[in-house]
């Protein structure tokens, strides 16, 4: 019995990204050994998320109220809107601690050979949002790849019409890498990119 | 098994945290899905190597015939980085990567479409080059010669194939018709057509061509690439042709392609 309700547990932990059997085995033998009170609170905070976690109504960020705390915020500048494909690509540019201004999540990359066309995309509700709000400048900050590369590009076509900055991220080689194991691709970019010191 | 081999990207698929799926069209084995451990991840040593269109040379791992080998080394022969630059390029030549895609079979080495498919991307960049030194970069889809390399993709990929449809004459008695019927895949003469009381009482659809659609079309399904830029169709005329292949294609795979619709 108690080795059908461990294996479960490995069962169930080995489902997350990144958790092989072995290592959901030492999480299972570590929840064993923690006090009822710490496991009790990891299990409702996976509850919590899962219950009250929705979008926010403005930028389609991931949050527990109407409206997320960033798009509550009004020492952030409301003029900038920062795109970007996925929820979790906030809290990168977030921690890079450089940008101040708003965001709009997508929920996904223009592919149409998946299907994803425009309309499943929030496009619309950023033209919207350009249409209704003080915004000045859009930054697109779509993933580096082919489709978030015609994603920015359908963005930059349906805002045309508005009058407003469009900007992308820049491309460019990674911090802390090396040149020699650059793909040419890469490398070009970032030579086109560059810029005075 | 390390396997070496050459290969263009049709496809990626997300897997996991930051690994890809990755389906090339190679020469030797068709299509050929591999499984790259942490591309997307910044610092990947896969680069930009993995982008859709870029011909690599490539190396992977796993036993013969098993499914999803993994991916070991790719480095680029030719990234045609530029036709992923414009979006109303790349688009046209989505549908292509569809058409393969629905086609093509793993394990199903056909060389011939493998070349097609290399000298029609080498093409459309020659085009979108020449155009873009030469005229304003706005005006460049409208100009350049897309429409044409993509019906000519198709005709070619279809004959390769062995789906090709029968438009120059009467698929049951070869005599001269302009009805094409997509459900026999072929055009039928008026007598075959009366003779034949399932087709009529069947109602099937069928597409009157034109002649020069005709004409065209014998000349994609004979002609090299090469000499087959030269020719200047009409809009009208790719858009008719276009229409048929499509229609053609649906019936074939019994859906519409996503990149159509």
């Amino acid at each position: 019995m108690e080795q059908g309700i461990i294996e479960n547990l490995i069962k169930e932990l080995s489902k997350l990204p990144g958790i092989g059997r072995k290592t959901a085995q030492r999480l299972a033998f570590f929840i064993l050994s923690m006090p009822s009170e710490e496991a009790k609170s990891i299990a409702n905070a996976i509850l919590e998320v899962k219950e009250k976690a929705r979008f926010c109504k403005n930028c389609f960020n991931i949050t527990d109220e109407e409206i997320c705390s960033i798009c509550r915020n009004n020492s952030r500048d409301s003029s900038k809107v920062c795109v970007v494909e996925e929820p979790s690509n906030i809290i990168v540019i977030e921690r890079s601690g450089v940008f101040n201004g708003l965001y709009h999540v997508l929920l996904g990359a223009l592919s149409p050979i998946d299907g994803i066309t425009p309309d499943r995309l929030k496009i619309n509700e950023l033209i919207e949002r350009v249409r209704s709000d003080s915004v000045q400048e859009i930054i697109i900050a779509t993933n580096p790849n082919t489709k978030g590369e015609m994603t920015a590009q359908y963005i930059r076509e349906v805002l045309k019409p508005y009058n407003i900055k469009v900007t992308r991220i820049a491309y460019g080689l990674p911090i802390g890498g090396d040149i020699e194991f650059a793909d040419e691709v890469t490398l070009g970019k970032a030579l086109e990119g560059r810029r005075e010191i | 098994m390390l396997t070496r081999t050459e290969g263009i990207v049709l496809k990626t698929l997300p897997y996991g945290e930051a690994d890809l799926i990755v389906s090339y069209l190679t020469p030797d084995y068709g299509l050929l899905k591999t499984f790259a451990k942490s591309p997307r991840k910044i610092k990947s040593r896969f680069g930009s190597s993995l982008e859709p269109l870029t011909y690599s040379r490539i190396s992977f791992w796993g036993k013969e015939h098993a499914s999803l080998p993994r991916l070991t080394q790719s480095d680029i022969l030719h990234s045609f980085y530029l036709l992923r630059e414009r979006m109303d390029y790349f688009f046209k030549i989505i549908e292509i990567i569809e058409l393969t895609l629905n086609f093509i079979q793993e394990m199903d080495a056909n060389k011939k479409i493998f070349l097609l498919f290399l000298d029609t991307l080498r093409l459309i960049e020659e085009d979108y080059i020449y155009i873009k030194k030469s005229f304003n970069k706005e005006d460049a889809f409208n100009i350049s010669r897309i429409g044409l390399l993509v019906n000519n993709y198709k005709v070619k990929f279809l004959k390769f194939s062995g789906f090709a449809p029968k438009i120059d004459s009467c698929g049951r008695c070869g005599n001269t018709g302009n009805n094409f019927y997509i459900s026999q895949g072929s055009v039928l003469c008026e007598s075959c057509v009366k003779e034949s009381s399932v087709l009529v009482s069947g109602g099937l659809s069928m597409i009157r061509l034109s002649l020069p659609v005709i004409k065209f079309y014998n000349a994609l399904m004979t002609w090299d690439t090469r000499k087959i830029i030269r020719i200047k169709p009409s809009m009208n005329l790719l858009e008719e042709l276009s229409n048929v292949l499509n229609l053609h294609i649906k019936y074939i795979i019994s859906k519409p392609l996503k990149t159509r619709t």
